[in-house]
């Protein structure tokens, strides 16, 4: 489901942490999981990016986030670089996992 | 003379007088202005107070909802409240005002528009359209910066509220009991703004066109929300004439509401049933209200548009389980899904197309996602068991498409059965009709189905050709046309020789001018907004039904709509002198 890259962190830079996700909500990242991710990043003080495809956006900014209209099946790079960075990337991988009903219901489509 | 009058859509029926004030004006235009370097600082606190001010407004909209008022306001104010303190909106305008000294509200226009190039690259139109959000939102700040008293408006104002536009947001802070009626430039029929007069009872325009540039606030005002229209600075006799008005359509609502509770049965006997039109199960309430016997159009698709995701199955039960029980033993009436076109709903987006009103919409869609299809069948199935409840599928071309159809629901059917899980397995299911090929198919569609409702606004639609949104052509959207008549006229013969009933479900419905065809027809059911209900039953009431009989044998003979509204209008002035003054019509007259 989720893929550890713990990368080391880079000297001078903080600590660092990084996880990548899957899209598994059918209707891609629309505004209400958006609106979810952008509140959760907020609550920590580390710097924190988003990475798909060729973007990186602010993963604090609903308005950036939404930018990405990443659909279904996407792969994203949470990065996260600060003091909270375990926390921050461990917290935020997983609004990205489904409740078990969830899963069975995509499964049912 | 009045100093001017102003068109536009009654949303709620009545007529107010009062002095106007604004609530908000919309978009103003913003003053270029660059800064001198050592009020950079002060301007850049200027911007930030606006942002927290204006956050503020929205956490505190926010606080009153919890309790009262349901999701989908408090997910607007959320997100709401997540744009305004964006980076990328507030933080991106503080770096205007520092590093290229614009004035505040220059350096958030200028946001907003780079904000808005990004968004118009993005495929999908659900989050094309957040983009709304992000210019409400903008435009309160820039409100608040300008200084525009009546963006603080307290809402203790006595009057008529004007607005731009009116969010969840800002009618939350209003005193209803100070407010008489309410006019906002932008807006339809099915705009929040009508929503809320209907559920107040006031008299309420929107879509008045010239609102904002043409008052200032504070002019005396008469917003005819009968004829659709805004009177500004009236002289003495047309104030005293609407005063007038005003007091014999209150004392005729309340007449007609109290006894909205009995039956509709015309002078010499016909019995027909009359249902409300619903969205959800909020509105059972308001149906038996005003003297609905049931339910005869659920329109589902509201339970799915105005969400970010697909409910599942026991959602979807539970509402519906709830409409069955509080309406029970009257009947509720579910349309399957009826999204497409150009609609959006639950986030998943329906692909470009270029005729989206001849495309992949309602049944067509659901065939095609019968996962989505299967989902709400079985939430239907189960409620069933609950209640008196029926199933209708909606756009129906002809026999094979709804044999699929019915088959898709037989699955669904044996599936429960297996889980034992309990249904009505008696369950009547019917079609809406609104194609041409559907009202040409008409005898053998009867023989499939248990009833057919006549969804009179595709009907005229995909009949005469006509796009009703679409200015050039909107008033050839005629319900009194030979072609319409007729074409309802032999959907009825079919269906009765078939022995299944026929219910209306359009807005003509809900029209007194089409009242007498409809009776003469006869249709078994009508099915309307609950708000025209009380007035409806009372037509029927004291309509006779052989008269009507007699009009439509005379209709269906007539070349054009002129001459069957003539007729109509006759027999309507005849009979009823007193009330054809409070009548609001769908149609033009002057056709």
């Amino acid at each position: 489901m989720t893929e550890d890259k713990v990368s080391g962190a880079e000297p001078g830079k903080g600590e660092g942490a990084e996880k990548t996700v899957f899209i598994q909500d059918e209707l891609g990242l629309h505004a209400r999981p958006a609106a979810k991710l952008a509140q959760a990043a907020q609550r920590f003080s580390s710097q924190i990016t988003l990475e798909y495809e060729d973007m990186t956006v602010d993963a604090k900014s609903i308005l950036d986030i939404l930018s990405l209209a990443a659909g279904r099946g996407a792969s994203l790079t949470i990065r996260c670089k600060g003091e909270d960075a375990d926390l921050a990337a461990e917290q935020l991988e997983r609004l990205f996992i489904m409740p078990p009903d969830m899963e069975q219901r995509a499964g049912n489509s | 003379m009045a100093k001017a009058v102003l068109q536009g859509i009654a949303v709620s029926t009545g007529i107010a007088v009062g002095k106007c004030f604004f609530l908000n004006r919309g978009p103003g235009s913003v003053r270029h202005v660059t800064v001198a370097a050592d009020k950079v600082e002060s301007e850049a606190i200027r911007l930030v107070e606006a942002v927290e001010a204006v956050a503020a407004s929205f956490a505190g909209a926010r606080e009153l909802l919890d309790d009262s008022a349901g999701g989908i306001q408090v997910e607007v104010l959320d997100s709401h409240l997540l744009i305004c303190r964006d980076p990328k909106l507030s933080g991106e305008a503080l770096k205007r005002v520092r590093e290229q000294r614009m004035s505040a509200e220059w350096a958030l226009e200028e946001t907003v528009s780079s904000i808005a190039e990004t968004f118009s690259r993005i495929v999908s139109p659900y989050i094309r359209e957040r983009m709304e959000d992000v210019r409400l939102v903008a435009d309160r700040i820039i409100r608040h910066l300008s200084g525009d008293a009546s963006a603080q408006s307290t809402g203790n104002e006595r009057g008529i509220l004007l607005a731009h536009d009116l969010s969840p947001g800002d009618a939350i802070g209003l005193n209803p009991e100070r407010i008489f009626s309410f006019a906002t430039e932008q807006g339809g029929k099915t705009s929040h703004t009508g929503i809320l007069a209907r559920s107040l009872r006031i008299p309420a325009l929107v879509g008045v066109t010239g609102l904002c540039d043409s008052l200032r606030g504070g002019e005396l005002l008469i917003v005819d929300a009968l004829k659709g229209r805004l009177l500004v600075e009236p002289d003495e006799a047309e104030l005293a004439e609407y005063l007038q008005v005003q007091e014999q359509y209150a004392a005729y609502d309340m007449r007609i509401r109290k006894l909205a509770a009995r039956p509709a049965e015309t002078l010499d006997g016909q019995r027909i049933a009359v249902l409300a039109n619903v969205e959800s199960a909020a509105e059972a309430g308001t149906v038996l209200k005003s003297g609905g016997e049931g339910v005869g159009l659920v329109r589902t698709e509201f339970g799915y548009i105005t969400r970010a995701t697909l409910p599942d199955e026991e959602e979807l039960y539970n509402e519906y389980r709830a409409m069955a029980e509080a309406l029970a033993p009257g009947k509720v009436t579910f349309r399957t899904l009826d999204v497409g076109a150009e609609k959006v709903f639950s986030g998943r987006v329906v692909p470009d197309e270029a005729n989206p009103a001849l495309g992949l919409r309602a049944i067509r869609y659901c065939i095609r996602h019968q996962d989505i299809f299967r989902t709400q069948l079985r939430a239907v199935l189960r409620a069933s068991a609950h209640g008196n409840v029926s199933l209708m599928f909606p756009l129906i071309s002809g026999v094979g498409e709804l044999r699929l159809a019915k088959s898709i629901l037989n699955e669904a059917k044996q599936e429960l059965a297996a889980g034992r899980i309990p249904f009505d397995r008696e369950m009547p299911v019917g079609i809406m009709v609104e194609l041409p090929s559907a009202v040409l198919m008409a005898d053998d569609l009867a023989r499939e189905v248990d009833f057919f409702s006549i969804g009179t606004n595709d009907l005229i639609q995909y009949s005469l050709g006509v796009d009703r949104g679409n200015r050039h052509v909107a008033h050839m959207h005629q319900p009194l046309h030979p072609a319409i008549v007729r074409a309802i006229k032999q959907v009825v013969d079919m269906a009765h020789r078939e022995g299944i009933s026929v219910s209306v479900c359009g807005e003509m419905a809900a029209d007194p001018y089409c009242l007498p065809i409809l009776l003469g027809m006869p249709v078994d059911e009508l099915s309307l907004a609950p708000q025209s209900i009380p007035a409806i039953k009372h037509l029927i009431r004291h309509s006779d039904a052989d008269k009507c009989r007699q009009l439509l044998s005379h209709a269906l003979g007539a070349p054009t709509i002129r001459s069957i509204s003539n007729m109509v209008r006759q027999l309507l002035y005849q009979c009823f002198p007193e009330d054809v003054s409070f009548f609001v019509s769908q149609q033009s007259m002057d056709a």
